[in-house]
C-alpha cells in the first residue's frame, strides 16, 4: 500500500469517525422503537389488570421486598383500634386501605347509579393561607372532609354531587354534552363558615411516580414560563410546597396541584387525612383540634419502615407500554396533537436524573406527557381554592402515560381532578384558559382528525 | 419434466398441510378461550351466584327454625359457597375487580369493634344500610363470624336476634353481589365473557394475546398470594390474626380450593366436564412444560394435604409442611412465569 493509498484511508476514516460522533451527538436523533417505552427501561409490555402494577426490574433481593412489603401495607385495609391486625382506622377518614381508592393501582372515580363516595374526596379550607402558605383549613373540619368515622364519632358532613349539562357543537356541528359538577355538603357534625371552599379530587393513578420524582428539578424549571415571555399564551408556573421532613420549601410534583413534593409526603398525608392513620410524617391525627379528637397521645398507626415501604413500593411501579404506537392512525395523531399544541404542556420526553443510589430509576428515557407545571385551566375547571402557589384556576399537568388503560384496568373512562369528564373526547373539551386555544383547534377538526387524535391518546 | 411436475404436487401438498395446521392453531387457541370463558369463568360465577343464592334461604330457614340443624346447614351453605369464590380467585381481572366486588365480598380482616357497635345500634339493616357499610364489616368473614364464633364452636341459641337480622342482610348482600357478578360476564347482562371469547376483536382484548396473557397472570397472581400472601404472611410473622376463615377453620380447604381454580383453568376441566383449557394450547407445542404444570399442580395440592391442623395451628405445629407447601405452590408459580408466559407471548398473536 503506497503511503498516498494510506493518506487517502486515513482522511476516509478519520472523516467517517467524525460524522458518525456528530450523528451520535445529534440531539434529534430518535430511536425508532423508543415510541413504545414509555418508562424507559421501566416499561411492561402488559396491557391487561396487572398492567400497572409492575416492580422495577434492577431492584436488588433486599429494594424487591421492601416494595413487596410497600404492596401488601398498600392493600391491608385497616379497622377500629385496638384490633391485632391493622388497627387505627380513623376516627375520621375516606376509606380504609390505599387500593379502595387506587384500585389496581390506577385511576378513581366519582359515585354512579347512587354509590358511596369512595375513590374520591373533597379538599376544603376557608380564604387565605396557613402559616406555610398552604390551603387554610376550615376551624374544626381541616383541610380535607372526612365523610366516615368510626362507631361513637360523627363523619364530618355527607356530601351530595349533582351536574348540570352544557350542551355545545364541534365547528363540524357534533353537537356534545359536557357536564358540571356541584357539591353540597350535608348534615355537617358542626356549622360551617359560610365562606368555605372545596375542590373535589379523584385519586390519580399510581403507576410510574417515582420516575417523575426523578426528574431533577432543573428540568421541570426550564419549561417554566410564568410570566409567558415567549408569547406563546402558556405559563408554566412551579409549585412551591412546604416540606414538612425538611421544613423547607420544595417544588411540588405530586397531587392535582402539585401541592406535595415527594412521594413519602405524598403517601403519608393519604394514610392521615385518607384513612386517619398517624405515621411519622404527620403523628397528629386528622380530627386533632376538633371536639372529635380523643386527646391521646399515643404511638403513630404504622410503623416508620411500613411508611417508608409503602413510599417506595410507590417509587419503584413501572409503566405500562405504549400499544399500536406505530399504528398509522396513532401516528396521525400524535402529529396533530404536537400541532394543536397539546404538547405545550403535555411534554413528551423526560430524562431522569443521574442518581446511582437509585439506579434503576436513574437517567432514564420516559414518554409522561406532563411538564408538571401549573397552568391556568380556565373558569370552567376552577376550584376558587389555592394551594401554595396554586391559584384557584390552576392545576398540574397530568401525565398521559397509561390513560389508554383506564377501562380495561378501572373499569371507567372518568377524567380531570373531580371525573366530570365521561371520556377523552369531553376532557379535552374542558381545557380552558391557556389550553383554550388548543381546545379550539380541536374543536375545529374533522371527524377523523378528533378520532386519530383519541386514538394516539388511548394508545399511552 | 414430469419429475418437475411430480415435486410441484409435493410443494403444494406440503403447502396445504401447513396451512391447515396452522388453522388448526389459530382454531385450538379460540377454542381454550371459548371453553374457559363459557365452560369455566362464566359457569364457576354461576355456580358461585346459585350457592349463595341457596345459603340465603338456608339463613332464612335458620331464622325461622333457630335449630342446630338449620345452623349447621348455613354453615355447609356459606362453606360451599366459599368453595366457587376461592376457585374463581384464580382469575381475578375483570368486573370481580373493576367493580370492586372482591373487596366487599371478601376483606380480611373484619373491624370487630365497629360490628358490636353495628350490632348494638337500633339500625335498619335494609340494602341501602348494608351498601354503605364498610367492607371490612360486609362478605364473608362477618357472615363466617356469626355463623362459626371466634372459636368455631358456637350453638344456635347463642346467636342473638340482631345477629340474626344482620346474617339475613349479609346473606342477601353476599347473594346480591355474587348475582350483579355473574350478570356483569353473562351474555344476557354485562357480556364481559364476549370481550374473551372475541379476543382480538373485543374492545378489552385487541390480541388473543393480550387475554392468554391475562388468564396466566391470574394464574401466577394467585400462586403467589396464596404462597406468600395468605401462606406466607402468617407463617413469617408466626401471627396467627393474619389467618384469613379462622373461625370456620376453613383456611386450609381455602388454599385448596385456589390452586383447584389453577388446575380448572388449566385443564379446561370444572365440576367433571372436560373442555379444552390452556393445557390444549400447550401441548400443541411443549409437551414437557405440560407434564411440568401439571406435576407442580398435583405437588401443591399433595403438599397443601400434608397439613393436617387448621391452619392457626399448623403455623406452629406443623413448619415443615407449611413450608413445603409454600415452596411447592411457589413452584408452581415459576412454572408458569418461566414456562407458560414465554410461551403464549411465542406463539399467540
Amino acid at each position: 500500500m503506497s503511503i498516498r493509498t494510506k493518506f487517502i484511508l486515513s482522511i476516509v476514516l478519520v472523516s467517517s469517525l467524525i460524522i458518525t460522533s456528530c450523528r451520535k451527538y445529534n440531539e434529534s436523533y430518535e430511536d425508532p422503537d423508543e415510541e413504545w417505552f414509555s418508562g424507559g427501561s421501566q416499561t411492561f409490555f402488559d396491557g391487561n389488570t396487572s398492567g400497572f402494577d409492575h416492580a422495577f426490574t434492577g431492584l436488588d433481593a433486599r429494594q424487591m421486598q421492601n416494595h413487596e412489603v410497600g404492596d401488601k401495607a398498600f392493600d391491608a385495609a385497616f379497622v377500629t383500634a385496638p384490633a391485632p391486625l391493622n388497627s387505627g382506622l380513623g376516627p375520621l377518614y375516606n376509606n380504609v386501605s390505599c387500593v379502595s381508592c387506587h384500585v389496581n393501582d390506577g385511576r378513581g372515580k366519582p359515585p354512579v347509579n347512587g354509590e358511596p363516595l369512595s375513590s374520591m374526596l373533597i379538599r376544603v379550607s376557608i380564604p387565605g393561607a396557613n402559616s406555610h402558605g398552604g390551603p387554610n383549613g376550615i376551624p374544626g373540619f381541616g383541610g380535607q372532609l372526612q365523610q366516615r368515622s368510626i362507631a361513637g364519632k360523627m363523619p364530618e358532613a355527607d356530601v351530595q354531587i349533582s351536574y348540570t349539562n352544557i350542551n355545545g357543537t364541534m365547528d363540524d356541528g357534533t353537537p356534545y354534552t359536557l357536564r358540571q359538577p356541584s357539591y353540597t355538603l350535608n348534615n355537617a357534625y358542626t356549622s360551617l363558615p359560610p365562606n368555605y371552599l372545596m375542590s373535589a379530587r379523584v385519586a390519580p393513578p399510581v403507576f410510574g411516580l417515582g420516575l417523575l420524582e426523578a426528574i431533577s428539578d432543573y428540568d421541570i424549571i426550564k419549561y417554566a414560563d410564568e410570566n409567558d415571555m415567549n408569547g406563546d399564551g402558556i405559563s408554566g408556573k412551579p409549585n412551591r410546597v412546604w416540606d414538612v421532613l425538611t421544613a423547607s420549601y420544595r417544588l411540588g410534583r405530586f397531587g392535582w396541584k402539585a401541592g406535595q413534593p415527594s412521594l413519602l409526603q405524598q403517601s403519608a398525608g393519604a394514610y392521615n387525612e385518607d384513612m386517619g392513620v398517624t405515621n411519622f410524617v404527620f403523628p397528629v391525627e386528622n380530627s386533632f383540634s376538633q371536639i372529635q379528637h380523643d386527646g391521646l397521645n399515643d404511638e403513630t398507626e404504622i410503623s416508620d419502615s411500613i411508611m417508608h415501604a409503602v413510599a417506595f413500593y410507590m417509587q419503584t411501579l413501572g409503566v405500562p407500554a405504549r400499544r399500536n404506537a406505530k399504528d398509522p392512525i396513532v401516528l396521525e395523531g400524535k402529529r396533530i396533537f404536537n400541532q394543536i399544541q397539546c404538547a405545550s404542556c403535555h411534554i413528551a420526553k423526560h430524562v431522569t436524573a443521574t442518581d446511582m443510589a437509585f439506579t434503576s430509576r436513574s437517567n432514564q428515557k420516559i414518554f409522561p406527557y406532563t411538564d408538571l407545571l401549573l397552568h391556568d385551566m380556565g373558569a370552567g375547571l376552577a376550584d376558587m381554592r389555592s394551594e401554595f402557589q396554586a391559584d384557584g384556576y390552576e392545576w398540574r399537568t397530568p401525565a398521559l402515560w397509561g390513560i389508554g388503560l383506564t377501562q380495561k384496568i378501572n373499569g371507567h373512562a372518568y377524567f380531570l381532578h373531580d371525573g366530570r369528564a365521561r371520556n377523552l373526547t369531553e376532557a379535552i373539551l374542558w381545557h380552558g384558559g391557556e389550553a383554550e386555544a388548543s381546545k379550539n383547534k380541536f374543536k375545529k377538526l374533522s371527524a377523523d382528525e378528533r378520532n386519530a387524535v383519541l386514538k394516539f391518546l388511548e394508545s399511552l | 419434466m414430469r419429475n418437475l411436475y411430480i415435486i410441484t404436487c409435493i410443494l403444494v401438498l406440503i403447502s396445504c398441510e401447513k396451512e391447515k395446521a396452522s388453522n388448526n392453531v389459530v382454531s385450538t387457541q379460540s377454542d381454550v378461550l371459548r371453553d374457559l370463558s363459557l365452560n369455566v369463568y362464566l359457569s364457576t360465577y354461576e355456580n358461585l351466584s346459585l350457592r349463595t343464592n341457596k345459603f340465603h334461604q338456608d339463613v332464612q330457614s335458620f331464622i325461622n327454625n333457630p335449630t342446630q340443624e338449620n345452623l349447621d346447614l348455613c354453615r355447609s351453605g356459606w362453606k360451599s359457597a366459599r368453595e366457587a369464590w376461592e376457585n374463581s380467585e384464580a382469575w381475578l381481572f375483570g368486573p370481580v375487580s373493576t367493580n370492586s366486588i372482591d373487596p366487599s365480598i371478601d376483606t380480611w380482616p373484619v373491624d370487630f369493634i365497629r360490628l358490636d357497635s353495628v350490632l348494638s345500634s337500633t339500625a335498619v339493616f335494609d340494602n341501602t344500610y348494608i351498601n354503605n357499610l364498610e367492607e371490612s364489616l360486609k362478605g364473608f368473614h362477618p357472615i363466617e363470624y356469626i355463623l362459626f364464633g371466634f372459636n368455631g364452636n358456637k350453638s344456635a341459641n347463642q346467636i342473638t336476634s340482631r345477629q340474626k337480622e344482620y346474617l339475613l342482610a349479609l346473606s342477601e348482600n353476599l347473594r346480591q353481589l355474587t348475582l350483579d357478578l355473574h350478570n356483569s360476564w353473562a351474555l344476557q347482562g354485562g357480556n364481559y365473557v364476549t370481550e374473551i371469547l372475541n379476543a382480538g376483536s373485543s374492545n378489552l382484548f385487541p390480541s388473543k394475546l393480550s387475554a392468554y396473557q391475562e388468564i396466566a397472570n391470574a394464574m401466577i397472581g394467585i400462586c403467589d398470594e396464596v404462597a406468600n400472601g395468605k401462606i406466607g404472611d402468617v407463617f413469617t410473622t408466626l401471627d396467627s390474626m393474619g389467618e384469613e376463615s379462622p373461625f370456620a377453620k376453613n383456611s386450609m380447604v381455602d388454599f385448596k380450593n385456589n390452586i383447584l381454580g389453577v388446575e380448572a383453568v388449566y385443564l379446561g376441566n370444572i365440576n367433571g366436564s372436560d373442555n379444552k383449557g390452556m393445557e390444549d394450547f400447550v401441548r400443541m407445542y411443549n409437551l414437557s412444560l405440560d407434564g411440568k404444570i401439571k406435576q407442580k399442580i398435583s405437588q401443591s395440592k399433595a403438599a397443601l394435604a400434608q397439613i393436617t391442623l387448621p391452619f392457626g395451628r399448623a403455623i406452629f405445629e406443623q413448619p415443615i409442611q407449611v413450608q413445603q407447601a409454600i415452596d411447592a405452590i411457589n413452584s408452581l408459580k415459576t412454572e408458569l412465569e418461566e414456562g407458560l408466559l414465554p410461551l403464549i407471548q411465542m406463539h399467540v398473536k
